[in-house]
């Protein structure tokens, strides 16, 4: 009788626990950052919706953009500064232009500047990180649903959303 | 190198002879042996790869290289001298020393430690191929931030792969050094009563299996951006290229204490020889090196103040980058305690390990200044850093290497070293390191950026020195290389104890040790 | 004599250009000037504790000798010692610390800034845009660098002006005003760094990095990019021109007028 029998069960067991563990990870990743609120993702809050509590203070919004690699397409905001009001619904635009004669897909990737308030730079509908297919030679305008949030400390007085547009033309599956 | 391999023991015993000894042996002598010869000749190829660099560095303009090679050199030269050279001398050391030093017959794993091993030859037989690729070897620094490591050539996968490599053997050893020493101890000998060789191994041997899986994970995720579709790192599918920084740096840092732990070991084992008074506070010491090492987890971000933390992040790791400065400093005090109203002789082990402890201070006040984070947004990514972590590797973990390879010599070899030979490498290798680096600090505060071929002339006359020192500390190390050859071809000289300061279970062996080093455990008092 | 002074102004060619600069320069911002100060700080500091340490090593080598017939000691621990060795250092870091963080709180806070210039890395050159002006436009190294540079150009580097630290054009900046710089990349990490301007931050593809400057003096300052950015890193320099205020605004509309005479 071997009797280390108990002590390699126990090992294969261990090694199988780690191998169906990093499956497990997909799902339970899903699961926490539900559970946290840590999407990953700046903030598309769709369940705030419309509880606007304008707040008589007013912040200014700059719009800026960048092109990836240099990709065939024109990217600007449709409007490069906004005074708002924190807690007001606002509507605005970036305009995309395919300049290529190919149909194109694109993805588009935020950033809000300063980084310790982007948290309340709140974004109701945007198109960040889903992929848009836009046909050659058009222009097409993608629209941008935001509110500040009250909570934004009174120090901040402006806030600067980038977008950076890149060419996903050729890759695998993005959502 | 020779072993007592033919005053062998039992009948049963067939021991193969020439190349097939050293292909198949289990011994820990022999494959201590195996590990420092292969590091020596990865320290002359990573040397090679820098005097290209310095060669290049030596007046503004592009004389010799064009950029694209250049920065596969500063590239390669780190990899080859950081898991080339470095780490398998260390790994060397402690297949010769821990089982003579705790006394043991051999190491808990021989076949595993084989095999850890001659996976090295391979790794880097392949991670050397990729220069003579069309697309070039890796270009974009050890640290392969993305993107720029997703654009490059067709090396990426081979480098990866080796590193892969690398970072089993490290981890195979790492477990064969923690077995051997936790279980293979001479009964007596308590973990306090360990020499400070075998302490340093014993933390080193858990930093490095938490930390090198981490850098697998790192390097298997720039493979499945660059291959297999996913974006970890490219903000185009919703990742970011910080997030590489921030895993690598989880592994590098701790990586950085891996390259001079064992270091700390051997200079607390020359300098009370040489003295000849005990440590100074041994406890002290060890409970510093279970600091350091703890530590050395929680500081990865000062690699990284420039990406656009925020603050609270950037003042988090500046404290604990701080702090551990604290272990650090009581170390080198404990040091100097020893040498403090001893009895010193200055043979060449001691000659490198004093340089050590003054040149790696050295490297650790630049360290210091590297922390606070207002003043390292201008040193961030200079001279001043590379200058910084050269004083700590080069007159720190290689000078203790050195320093090892003389002081343990006469045990391996049963043969002495020709002194006056020894203290001339030390003063050329020292004189010439200095020059090679201290220059380095100035040219980075003026404003001279890392991982550039040419620079702007105002940087010309400390590159030239830096050059001129590089060259010199080059050609010293070919006298390193005769001292040992003269070594070896002598006949045997050496009595057990080499050194009449020396203290610890490998001295009470005849030199060279017999086959199985400890047949019968010693008595520990 | 004649032949060493040769040969030594012949290895170190900028003998005469006087270039032996050994520190950081104290620069012209209130960023660059407390990074200075928090520099020189620890420098005193680690040198005063490097002359205490290596004072007490050389002492004893030179008298804790077996060959002067010193007789070691015996001691081999002291507890008291040990507390001590510890406390005192962490109370001088304490000491450090705090200033220290107290610059890095001045050096993050980006806001009331009245111009903002957009720095976008490209390989292997920037472009650069003022936010409030739409003024928008590329910057790379200048030619006669970009000529000497190649391998085996047969140029003389030394004889170049400002080589490797020019462009075709430079970044005008307003002096005595809170510029707020923003940063991103279209490609690969680089940074955005000017010694004198001081202040270093990555610019990263799809992300915006953002710090600010105040140049309090006039002049040219001179940088480049410091993130390994592929083949042509050393390349692609910084040049920054601080002028007063209102020279600043004629300049924006010299730049808007240019580009609307080169779109129609």
């Amino acid at each position: 009788m071997n009797k280390y029998r108990k002590t390699y069960f126990l090992l294969t067991c261990a090694v199988v626990f780690m191998f169906f563990f990093s499956y497990m990870l997909v799902p339970l990743y899903d699961i926490f950052c539900e559970v946290t609120g840590l999407n990953g993702k700046t903030n598309i809050s769709k369940a705030i919706v419309l509880n606007e509590t304008p707040k008589n203070r007013f912040v200014k919004i700059q719009f800026t953009s960048n092109v990836a690699e240099s990709a065939p397409f024109q990217f600007q905001p449709f409007k490069k500064e906004m005074i708002v009001e924190v807690g007001k619904i606002y509507n605005t635009s970036y305009l995309l232009t395919n300049k290529s004669t190919d149909i194109k897909h694109v993805t588009a990737s935020p950033s809000v500047v300063p980084s310790q308030n982007a948290e309340y730079f709140k974004k109701i509908e945007c198109f960040c990180f889903t992929e848009q297919k836009i046909l050659g030679l058009t222009t097409e305008s993608l629209p941008l649903q935001f509110i500040i949030d009250n909570k934004l400390p009174l120090e901040t007085n402006t806030l600067i959303l980038s977008y950076t547009l890149f060419n996903t033309t050729n890759q695998a599956g993005l959502k | 190198m020779n072993t007592n391999i033919d005053n062998v023991h039992d009948d049963h015993h067939h021991t193969p002879t020439g190349i097939m000894r050293w292909i198949t042996t289990t011994n820990h002598k022999d494959i201590g042996t195996l590990y420092l010869w292969f590091s020596l000749l990865m320290f002359f190829i990573g040397g090679f790869m820098a005097l290209i660099i310095r060669a290049e560095l030596f007046e503004p303009g592009l004389q010799l290289v064009i950029p694209g090679f250049f920065n596969q050199m500063t590239t390669m030269h780190a990899l080859i001298m950081i898991f080339g050279a470095v780490m398998p001398a260390f790994v060397g050391l402690a297949n010769w020393q821990v089982p003579l030093m705790i006394g043991a017959p051999d190491m808990a794993l021989p076949r595993l430690n084989n095999w850890s091993f001659w996976i090295l030859p391979f790794a880097f037989t392949m991670m050397l191929s990729t220069l003579f690729f069309e697309s070039g070897g890796p270009a974009a620094g050890w640290t392969l931030y993305p993107p720029l490591s997703l654009q490059g050539g067709d090396s990426m996968p081979f480098v990866i792969l080796s590193i892969h490599m690398l970072g089993i053997s490290s981890i195979l050893g790492a477990i064969n050094i923690i077995a051997t020493i936790l279980n293979m101890r001479a009964p007596g000998m308590t973990l306090m009563k360990l020499p400070m060789f075998i302490w340093t191994w014993l933390i080193t041997a858990f930093l490095l299996i938490a930390a090198m899986p981490v850098l697998a994970g790192a390097i298997t995720m720039l493979l499945t951006d660059r291959f297999f579709g996913t974006s970890f790192f490219t903000a185009s599918g919703g990742g970011d290229p910080v997030m590489f920084q921030h895993i690598f740096w989880f592994f590098g840092h701790p990586e950085v204490y891996i390259l001079i732990l064992p270091a700390f070991g051997i200079v607390s084992t020359i300098l009370p020889t040489f003295s000849r008074k005990k440590l100074f506070g041994y406890d002290s010491m060890v409970y510093a090196t279970v600091s350091i090492a703890l530590l050395s987890f929680i500081v990865w971000a000062h690699h990284m103040f420039t990406v656009g933390m925020p603050l609270a992040g950037e003042i988090f790791f500046m404290l604990t980058t701080m702090l551990i400065a604290v272990p650090t400093g009581v170390k080198v005090f404990n040091w100097v305690a020893t040498m403090w109203q001893g009895s010193m002789t200055f043979e060449t082990p001691m000659l490198f390990s004093i340089a050590f402890i003054i040149l790696f201070t050295i490297g650790g006040f630049s360290g210091l200044m590297l922390a606070m984070t207002p003043a390292d947004f201008q040193y961030h990514d200079t001279y001043f850093v590379v200058a910084h972590f050269h004083y700590v590797l080069v007159p720190g973990a290689v000078f203790a290497i050195i320093a090892a390879v003389y002081y343990w010599l006469p045990k391996w070899t049963g043969k002495m070293y020709d002194e006056g030979l020894g203290k001339l490498h030390f003063w050329l290798t020292t004189i010439f390191v200095n020059l090679t680096f201290f220059p380095q600090h100035f040219v980075g505060l003026a404003g001279m950026p890392r991982r550039i071929p040419d620079y702007p002339v105002q940087f010309a006359d400390f590159n030239a020195i830096s050059s001129i020192g590089a060259f010199g500390f080059g050609l010293s190390q070919l006298l390193f290389l005769y001292i040992l050859y003269k070594t070896l071809k002598q006949n045997k000289t050496v009595e057990d104890k080499a050194w009449d300061g020396a203290e610890g279970l490998e001295w009470t062996l005849s030199s060279p040790p017999p086959y199985h080093s400890f047949e019968t455990p010693p008595k520990i008092n | 004599m004649r032949k060493i002074v040769t040969l030594f102004a012949a290895i170190f060619p900028s003998i005469t250009f006087a270039a032996w600069e050994v520190n950081m320069p104290r620069g012209v911002t209130p960023t660059s000037e407390i990074a200075y100060d928090i520099h020189m700080l620890m420098f005193w500091i680690t040198v005063i504790i490097g002359i205490l340490v290596f004072g007490v090593m050389i002492y004893s080598i030179i008298y804790h000798r077996k060959s002067v017939g010193y007789i070691p000691a015996n001691f081999h621990e002291s507890t008291k010692v040990e507390i001590i060795w510890t406390i005192i250092p962490f109370l001088i870091l304490i000491g450090c610390a705090i200033p220290a963080t107290k610059a890095l709180i001045m050096m993050e806070d980006t806001s009331d800034a009245s111009v903002t210039l957009k720095v976008t890395g490209y390989q292997w050159m920037w472009e650069y845009e003022y936010l409030e002006d739409g003024v928008n436009f590329f910057s790379k190294i200048d030619n006669e660098s970009n000529k000497a540079r190649r391998l085996n150009s047969g140029i003389n580097v030394n004889k170049v002006d400002n080589y490797l630290r020019n462009v075709d054009n430079i970044v005008v900046l307003p002096t005595n005003t809170k510029v707020r710089i923003l940063l991103t990349a279209s490609d690969v990490i680089h940074a955005w760094w000017v010694p004198e301007l001081g202040g270093k931050k990555d610019a990263i593809p799809g992300y915006i990095n953002e710090m600010w400057l105040n140049i309090k003096k006039p002049g040219t300052y001179r940088g480049q990019c410091a993130e390994l950015c592929g083949k042509d890193h050393a390349f692609m320099p910084i040049v920054v021109k601080a002028v007063p205020k209102i020279e600043f605004k004629k300049w924006v509309s010299i730049q808007k007028n240019n580009r609307v005479a080169k779109n129609k």
